[in-house]
């Protein structure tokens, strides 16, 4: 093995490491790592700049910007108090709402900025009815993350994945992922609530309470309000036709953007600009990097070629070992770097024999959305939530995560297996 | 601990202690220039890192609710002061009653 190669592996396994281990900001390890790959000359920084996907940092910062100053018409706490009043403000009524909304939203804004939206307004319905708000967040996680996989701006693995193939289009996402995502969300309903129906009780005083609310005041610009709905209408329906005239989704996003600032004026351009999380922006950056490093020395090409020993190059083996190891791997380690080293081996599978591609990516956008539902440290959307709650003074521990999340990850990634088979392999 | 007065030509103010947070409920006498300001005090609070700092509910009576953490419990009485809802606030004694 070359030096290069073995300077490469060492890099990505050390960074990996350390980006689990969570002692060092994520960003931070996956920019270091990136620099190192372009100083110690495993890539050179043309190279390391043409292996960076702005498909899918355009899409992610496009999409940031627009539901941020959404956000700030008040329209989506309005829409979840509007939907815990026509819950009669029955709090395990009010958990499946909670849930469906979340669900809705991630596989339409992203799930990452979805719980964001949500955990705060949760917090203030549960406050009210003097709720424990766990079981409100757990559930939200796992919706997040089942909803999220429906689209391919809902979760950061399909806006990769969507961003590498350029066949699977928004369209595509919703044609082969939303029916199984309704069917695993459906089949949640019934699951949450025999869970939580003993978790949740309060008063018919506390319940009136919520009745009480007058939600339209909590529409603060209602000018601002239509600027936004017509914008985020005209974004998503974007995505809608993208293939059709031949536009990528990040052009989309960052068009409905701007189109959005020079409607609401430069007075916006800071603020939601501040709220982009460039964090998460840069540790896509480094990330891209460290696997364009694994890429350029030959490492990922010669997992691909033993994964395909592996399997025999059978289609059907192959897309049971991606999703399932894709489900696990993706409930321990965060999935967004394990899906940016998986694509790449699937594209080289391509030029190995594997004549159809289709069911792996399938199965790897299944496997590592829905196995971010495993563990609390499985996808971006659970530690954030968990963050906020620790925050507030709500413990939301890994095992209390775990209890729920890994049998529901299970049962999810058996159903997807099914569905991939009989709709791809048979 | 903090007592304050209200201002009674502008607002109403009631407190329930609760286990962890105290409930206010405001009802307004003078909407204008004060529901401005209750506004501005609730994009204080929801602006700032803690979310349940202080949790603000619109009511269909025009009552406005706040459920505020005992911990965040001077902040609040300061910001309603700040903003000429109260009309005093002094520290009492642990032992002294809580005038209203």
């Amino acid at each position: 093995m070359e030096q290069q190669t073995i300077l490469a592996i060492a890099i990505f396994l050390i960074a990996y490491a350390l980006i689990i281990s969570e002692k060092i900001h994520r960003t931070i390890v996956a920019m270091i790592g990136g620099a190192l790959m372009v100083i110690l000359g495993i890539v050179s920084q043309e190279t390391a700049i043409h292996h960076i996907d702005f498909n899918t940092l355009g899409l992610l910062i496009g999409m940031m910007i627009i539901v941020n100053i959404t956000a700030e018409t008040g329209l989506f706490k309005f829409v979840a108090i509007w939907a815990a009043k026509k819950a009669k403000g029955r709090p395990l009524a009010i958990l499946l709402v909670l849930m469906l909304l979340t669900a809705v939203g991630s596989a339409f804004l992203d799930n990452v900025t979805t719980v964001l939206l949500m955990v705060p307004v949760t917090f203030s319905i549960t406050r009210q009815l003097r709720v424990n708000p766990i079981p409100f967040l757990i559930t939200q996680i796992i919706a997040s993350n089942v909803g999220g996989t429906a689209t391919l701006i809902g979760d950061p693995p399909n806006i990769m994945i969507g961003s590498a193939v350029k066949e699977l289009t928004f369209m595509a996402f919703i044609q082969n992922l939303m029916p199984i995502a309704l069917v695993i969300l459906a089949l949640l309903i019934p699951i949450f609530i025999f869970l939580f129906r003993k978790q949740i009780k309060t008063t018919p005083e506390l319940m009136q309470s919520i009745m009480d609310l007058d939600e339209k005041e909590l529409l603060t610009d209602k000018k601002l309000l239509t600027k936004c709905l017509t914008v985020l209408g005209l974004t998503i329906f974007g995505f809608f036709i993208h293939q059709l005239v031949h536009i990528e989704s990040a052009t989309v996003a960052l068009a409905g953007a701007f189109l959005l600032l020079l409607l609401t004026g430069e007075h916006m351009l800071e603020e939601a600009f501040a709220k982009v999380e460039w964090p998460t922006i840069f540790f896509f950056i480094g990330l891209f990097i460290l696997v364009g490093g694994l890429i350029e020395t030959g490492v990922i090409a010669t997992l691909a070629e033993k994964a395909v020993a592996l399997t025999g190059g059978n289609v059907t083996s192959t897309s049971m070992l991606i999703l399932w190891l894709s489900a696990i791997a993706s409930a321990f380690i965060d999935n967004i770097p394990f899906v940016a080293t998986m694509i790449p081996m699937i594209q080289d599978m391509g030029s190995m024999g594997v004549s159809n591609l289709e069911p792996l990516w399938w199965s790897l956008a299944l496997g590592a959305c829905l196995g971010g539902n495993g563990t609390l440290i499985g996808a971006s959307a659970n530690l954030i939530v968990a963050g906020m709650a620790a925050k507030e003074g709500y413990s939301l521990k890994f095992t209390t995560f775990m209890k729920y999340g890994f049998p529901i990850m299970i049962l999810s990634v058996i159903l997807a297996s099914g569905y991939v088979y009989l709709r791809y392999l048979m | 601990m903090l007592a304050y007065h209200c201002n009674e030509d502008v607002a109403i103010i009631t407190e329930t202690v609760n286990e962890e947070d105290v409930e206010f409920r405001i009802h307004l006498l003078q909407e204008d220039p004060y529901l401005g300001r209750l506004k501005e005090i609730r994009r204080y609070f929801e602006d700032n890192d803690i979310y349940t700092d202080a949790l603000f509910y619109i009511y269909k009576n025009h009552e406005y609710g706040a459920i505020v953490r005992k911990t965040y419990y001077t902040d609040f009485v300061l910001a309603l002061m700040k903003h000429g809802l109260l009309r005093s606030v002094e520290w009492m004694d642990e032992s002294a009653e809580m005038q209203h």
